[in-house]
């Protein structure tokens, strides 16, 4: 059994991904730490600040949130890695305005990783933003053109894409062992029923700033919970928050970009708490002889994400039952791969292993591959164009179900639907005053 | 009792003066000793004195007693099923106290220690109250609906777990290690040392620091130290209760004494946590004459209706609520902690305040208290 070497192959990390383009203003931070602002400190936002903070190359000199019932846990982390203490705002402009920042990690809700990101570029910040990148296809277009325009390094928080053993699946099947892949499958089955979206209008909480909260998005009532992650104008769903990380993974390993088509089936189906984002999905994109599916559900029994037990661990996950995987069907074989540090198997035609390797999670390589890139100008591992072509794929799979489940052909470059007028009206959100994405950013 | 005639049997297996330790009770005088009851079987009666006329029905004490049959090697809580008289659980007077331990076949070795430790509590009567927080922030998926606001009756501790009662527990527990992180020896925001080896870690209190809140403990930590006392953490819904009282602040079946201000924001009232330039708790920043954590019971004018102190702030503190977020299926769900502490602002030190930590996190913020329900 030819099984390749997990040594063998981490031997090669590093050969490629230097590509020096953004050769504008060399951060300051070349001689000194770098000054990084961390923007939401919610769950992920005081994960990646933890993650940062214990680097010895950065400083954090402000940590902001709407919600400054927050500052406490923030502030807490920070005081346990550095001596000096970040300042605190609500406001993000804030940070934009003071010299003291290099960097800016964008962790807040969806709706705002665009106008968060386009305004720190245009303040000569470097970004660290979390995935899914936008509400809709034209925010996207406008957060690249944004970090091109003023040679911002963003780097997208899909960190999967840094790890190893994804790097030496992608290699395997680039160098043929598949054959020719006419075909792949993601999926993001799982079994949320219960998060269900039906809580009530109340007062706004002393210390949230509500208005700053909704940003661009609509001003609705507020209500308390996740309500807005499958609402249109806030995010892309339960569905493509999550599963961003496999389709980008796929969309590597494969080297592909762009479709020529998209397709779908689906629906709200199994959920009624007001919810407009499709629970069930189902979407071919038609590549040059491929077919690059994603399957999707999140209501499915007995599916489970990878444990952390096996994580960071040399065990494969129950691939039956994994929600999170990734399956390519070549001429001379198959692979399979897990996010999250599941790592990846691949069989031959006699259905034996051909090759397999454990993961490992990658939050700390791609937070250095980041940093790395904000000192060099490289670009970093998961550049932003390569985020937009990620979450383009979603976009495309949510606007084919939003039009009736109709095939739809995409131009990137005019942002346009080619054969479709009325999913052109899904390509753009009307911006609340004054939180407005400039067309030329 | 009436059915028991003593015999004096064996006297004495041990004195086990007071466990001197910040806000253990000051409780001595203990003495253990064998006698045969009518119906031929042994029964321990434990005798000990409750050195603090302040408890009373209004200011009651929680009582648990800790055994060891190897010399101190190892220690277990006795299951209150096999104890009786008036000296064990909830203590509503000083004095002399007795405990008869029906277990006494367990006593059958040389030299059998016990430790007994009270811990100062106050009576939350049952009845409903006006719950403004949504449990988990109203992100936990899976609570559709906001909880009861009826609570039966139960008794939480007046304080914060103090960094000497931690102590205490490590030095039963914590020959391993377990229940003990480096961060603990930072002076200024906890001050526990280790010592020894593995196997026999032997721990001490930084002088000076025996009345601060421990900090730097786990959910499993807290959990640990409770269920050796016999205890258990608050749900969000009743330290939202404690924090604010009831409707009515003796209960639902007396309903004799109103809570004046029912949605109170703070644990004394509606005013600021500085207003007037009078400090009611501790906050972040250093005007309230603390810049990181106060010894427990240092604000405790502006103590709860109940009379339990630091709700608000110092350190804030984990409850039993899990919050599921389905993003993290798969890993040990994030659990929930309520109140402000040290570093939060003053508003954020209010009854709804709450935040999501993951079980294992340890932090210099986050502490912990006991509650003991009523059956």
């Amino acid at each position: 059994m030819g099984t390749l070497n997990r040594r063998q192959f981490i031997g090669t990390i590093g050969a490629a991904g230097a590509f020096s383009i953004l050769s504008g203003k060399a951060s300051k931070a070349d001689e000194s730490k770098i000054k990084v602002g961390i923007m939401g400190l919610g769950g992920r936002g005081r994960f990646l600040t933890e993650r940062f903070v214990q680097r010895h190359d950065i400083e954090i000199t402000y940590l902001c949130d709407v919600n400054n019932r927050r500052y406490a846990y923030g502030r807490e982390i920070v005081a346990e890695y550095q001596d000096s203490q970040p300042k605190l705002t609500q406001d993000f402009r804030d940070m934009l305005n003071d010299p003291d920042v290099d960097v800016i990690v964008n962790a807040t809700p969806v709706h705002w990783h665009a106008l968060g990101t386009i305004m720190a570029c245009q303040a000569g910040k470097d970004v660290y933003v979390e995935k899914p990148l936008s509400v809709n296809p034209w925010e996207g277009k406008k957060m690249v053109e944004a970090a091109r325009k003023y040679k911002r390094v963003v780097q997208v928080g899909c960190q999967t894409r840094s790890a190893p053993y994804v790097k030496n699946a992608m290699e395997y099947v680039q160098n043929g062992h598949l054959g020719n892949v006419h075909m792949a499958s993601v999926y993001q089955i799982v079994d949320w029923k219960q998060n269900v979206h039906s809580t009530e209008e109340e007062p706004v909480p002393e210390g949230l700033n509500y208005d700053l909260w909704c940003g661009p998005a609509p001003k609705l009532p507020y209500r308390p919970g996740y309500w807005y992650r499958d609402k249109w104008d806030f995010n892309v769903g339960s569905i493509g928050g999550d599963i961003f990380h496999q389709v980008d993974l796929a969309r590597y390993i494969l080297d592909v970009s762009f479709p020529q088509s998209a397709f779908s089936s689906g629906g709200v189906y199994h959920f009624n708490d007001g919810r407009e984002i499709p629970d069930t999905i189902s979407t071919h994109f038609e590549y040059d002889k491929l077919v690059y599916k994603i399957e999707a559900a999140i209501w499915a029994a007995n599916f489970k994400k990878i444990p952390t037990s096996i994580r960071d661990s040399d065990q494969f996950p129950d691939w039956e039952f994994t929600s999170t995987k990734i399956e390519l069907y070549g001429t001379k074989g198959f692979l399979r791969l897990g996010r999250q540090g599941g790592g990846w198997q691949a069989f031959n035609e006699k259905g034996e292993i051909a090759a397999e390797e454990y993961g490992r999670q990658a939050d700390n390589i791609h937070i250095e591959n980041f940093i790395d890139c904000v000192r060099s100008r490289n670009l970093p591992n998961a550049d932003i164009e390569e985020g937009r072509r990620t979450d383009l794929l979603l976009h495309l799979s949510n606007i084919s179900a939003r039009v009736g489940n109709k095939k739809l052909i995409f131009d990137p470059d005019s942002n346009n639907f080619k054969n479709l007028k009325e999913a052109n009206d899904f390509l753009r959100r009307k911006d609340r005053a004054p939180w407005l994405i400039p067309d030329k950013v | 009792m009436e059915f028991v005639k003593r015999w004096i049997f064996s006297v004495i297996f041990l004195f086990f003066t007071s466990l001197a330790f910040s806000q253990w009770l000051d409780i001595n005088s203990i003495s253990i000793q064998s006698v045969i009851t009518e119906e031929g079987g042994p029964v321990i009666e434990i005798t000990y004195t409750l050195n603090d006329e302040s408890i009373t029905q209004d200011n009651p004490a929680y009582v648990f007693i800790r055994f060891s049959r190897d010399n101190g090697k190892t220690w277990r809580l006795i299951d209150p099923a096999f104890l009786s008289e008036e000296g064990i659980g909830i203590i509503e007077s000083g004095g002399k106290k007795k405990i008869l331990f029906w277990g006494s076949g367990e006593m059958a070795v040389k030299n059998p220690l016990f430790r007994i430790r009270g811990i100062r509590m106050a009576e939350i009567p049952p009845g409903e109250f006006i719950m403004r927080s949504f449990p988990a922030g109203g992100k936990d998926p899976s609570i559709s609906e906001r909880p009861s606001n009826i609570l039966p009756g139960f008794f939480m501790s007046i304080n914060e777990t103090t960094i000497s009662m931690y102590v205490d527990f490590l030095n039963e527990i914590g020959k391993d290690g377990s229940g003990w992180n480096e961060r603990m020896v930072n002076e200024k925001r906890c001050g526990i040392l280790q010592s020894g080896d593995e196997g026999n870690f032997q721990y001490t209190v930084i002088p000076g620091r025996e009345n601060y809140p421990v900090t730097y403990v786990s959910w499993y930590d807290a959990r640990n130290f409770l269920k050796w006392c016999g205890l258990n953490l608050p749900t969000e819904t009743m330290f939202e209760k404690a924090f604010v009282g009831g409707i009515y602040l003796d209960g639902d079946e007396k309903k004799s004494v109103s809570n004046t201000n029912p949605k109170r924001k703070y644990p004394w009232g509606d005013e600021v946590p500085y207003q007037a330039g009078i400090y009611r708790c501790n906050y972040a920043g250093d005007e309230d004459g603390y810049s990181n954590l106060a010894p427990v019971g240092t604000f405790s004018k502006f103590s709860s209706p109940y009379g339990i102190n630091d709700l608000a702030g110092n350190v804030s503190e984990w409850t039993l609520d899990w919050y599921s977020t389905t993003y993290h299926i798969g890993l040990d769900g994030f659990r929930m902690i309520r109140g402000g502490s040290w570093l939060a602002e003053p508003f954020a030190c209010d009854a709804v305040s709450g935040a999501t930590q993951f079980p294992i996190k340890e932090s210099s913020i986050m502490g912990f208290r006991g509650v003991y329900l009523i059956e």
